[in-house]
């Protein structure tokens, strides 16, 4: 009864453990409904700068998410490896030279994931606390943990 | 009252700022395809020098773009107080991701300052460009707005390297006895207008970044306006034929922009030919707060020579035609997507020596 007991308290333990962790990793993410297996780190740095990504012949369409300043600051140095103003200044620079369009940013997770569900090509990244039960969203990989 | 032609102007640049904020409002926060790069100027030169026609005290520069799967649309217009022109409107179709097939009035792609800054003042880290990257609207000496059809492409070599070739083909503008009036697409055109043939090969070490090296090719054919003879060439036609290098790199904090053309010119009614050199080094460095220094050199070899190069020297006391530049300056990143820049800069012309000082307030909306 006693071993019954530890392990049970142990599997607990574990659980809380678990879950902690996921509270604390960020996540790419997809529609439930897109056709994306998994996007490599070069292809996800030339969405996230603008440049063209097909998948299947469809243009994928990034979407940036700025509900939070720790997960801006992980996108920033894991995803596009440039300092806020560079990254800032990529964009411009795309707009200017061929008017491309810049990702749209959303500082509401309730409507970024809505857009991202919404939309088969749309992709983008989140704690996985806020995605990880949403029959909207598929995870694709992990993209940061603590 | 502002004189009537002013009127256009002005409302072009308000719609445009009341189109940004409402491109603004309709997301959660800045995206899309439409920009509009504003820059005010202050400017003083020592011993009365006249502030150059080249230099409004205040311009506006409205990109804007659609994508639709694989087709595109875009457009940049320039406005200031006495000018209103859509330097580019190009419509694209993108056979594969980063190859476009663009037509309409584009920026020909040997140049190498105008086809990375354009118009857009806030993107420059220094206030002034290079006199040889000048528009044809500023007694600029290489055609550098061409109406036909532009290849883009940036392809993968290797690890994370990258080619990218631009290759332009089109109307060249027409050459009067001042300056060159390239075709455009909202006023009349009178004149002839030759083939432009030009392109650019770069290297990018990295497929994502800014960083290129490469060459730089163009043909061009400059057709008398109204077929007249012009007196100080005598001559109906013009060729020139234009090789150039350039580097644009960045290791942070550093960068380096640098150029350097031999343009040949021919005349169709005479057996001399011309042909000069110039070029430039831009070096910068960023500081700490968001500071950036950076300074500037010119030179050219045989550019005082050229009777084509004089053709566009209109004898009214502005500096028109520099050979050589030493400009320095700092700029300032205060806020998001605003800067301050100071520069200061000592001018040899074809007839003068000038020095200036320039303050500008240079920013990007939304």
């Amino acid at each position: 009864m006693k071993r019954l007991t530890a392990t049970a308290v142990l599997l607990m333990i574990l659980a809380a453990v678990t879950l902690a962790l996921a509270d604390e990793q960020l996540v790419l993410i997809v529609s439930a409904d897109s056709k994306i297996a998994q996007l490599d780190s070069l292809e996800l740095r030339r969405l996230f700068l603008g440049l063209t990504v097909s998948h299947n012949g469809n243009r994928l369409r990034p979407v940036l998410n700025e509900t939070d300043p720790k997960v801006k600051e992980i996108f920033l140095q894991n995803i596009v490896s440039m300092s806020d103003i560079t990254y800032d200044r990529s964009l411009l620079r795309l707009t200017l030279m061929q008017g491309q369009r810049q990702p749209t940013a959303y500082k509401d997770i309730a409507l970024l994931i809505k857009a991202v569900a919404d939309d088969p090509s749309a992709v983008s990244y989140a704690w996985s606390k806020d995605v990880v039960h949403d029959p909207r969203i598929r995870i694709l990989r992990v993209l940061w943990y603590d | 009252m502002p004189h009537p032609c002013l009127w256009k102007p002005r409302l072009y640049l308000v719609l445009g700022l009341l189109w940004a904020n409402l491109a603004h409002a309709q997301h959660d926060h800045s995206s899309g395809e439409f920009e509009v790069f504003v820059a005010a100027e202050a400017f003083h030169a020592a011993g009365g020098l006249p502030r150059d026609e080249a230099d409004p005290w205040i311009n506006a520069d409205v990109v804007a773009g659609i994508t639709e799967h694989q087709f595109r649309v875009f457009g940049e217009l320039y406005v200031t107080p006495d000018e209103t022109d859509l330097e580019r409107f190009q419509i694209g179709f993108e056979f594969v991701p980063e190859t476009v097939l663009w037509f309409g009035r584009f920026h020909q792609p040997a140049s190498a300052w105008n086809t990375e800054h354009h118009h857009g003042q806030y993107l420059q880290t220094d206030i002034t460009r290079p006199y040889i990257e000048r528009w044809e609207d500023e007694q600029g000496i290489i055609p550098e707005h061409i109406t036909g059809a532009l290849m883009e492409s940036r392809q993968s070599i290797g690890g994370d390297g990258a080619i990218q070739l631009s290759a332009g083909i089109g109307a060249a503008p027409a050459l009067t006895n001042g300056g060159m009036e390239p075709l455009s697409l909202i006023s009349g055109n009178s004149g002839r207008h030759g083939l432009s043939v030009t392109g650019r090969l770069g290297y990018l070490p990295e497929y994502v970044g800014a960083s290129s090296v490469g060459l730089l090719f163009g043909q061009d054919d400059l057709e008398a306006r109204y077929g007249l003879a012009l007196p100080s060439l005598h001559s109906n036609r013009v060729h020139l034929s234009l090789y150039g290098a350039y580097i644009d790199w960045t290791i942070e904090p550093w960068r380096i922009v640098g150029a350097n053309y031999y343009v040949n010119v021919a005349l169709d009614q005479t057996a001399r030919n011309e042909s000069f050199i110039s070029g430039y080094l831009q070096v910068e460095r960023q500081l700490p707060k968001q500071f950036t220094v950076f300074g500037r050199l010119e030179d050219s070899a045989r550019m005082q020579e050229s009777s084509y190069v004089a053709l566009f020297d209109d004898h009214d006391g502005d500096v028109e035609i520099a050979l050589r530049r030493q400009a320095l300056g700092v700029r300032w990143d205060y806020a998001r997507r605003q800067a301050l820049t100071l520069e200061i800069s000592h001018i040899v012309s074809l007839h003068q020596e000038a020095n200036e000082v320039r303050a500008q307030w240079s920013a990007a909306i939304p």
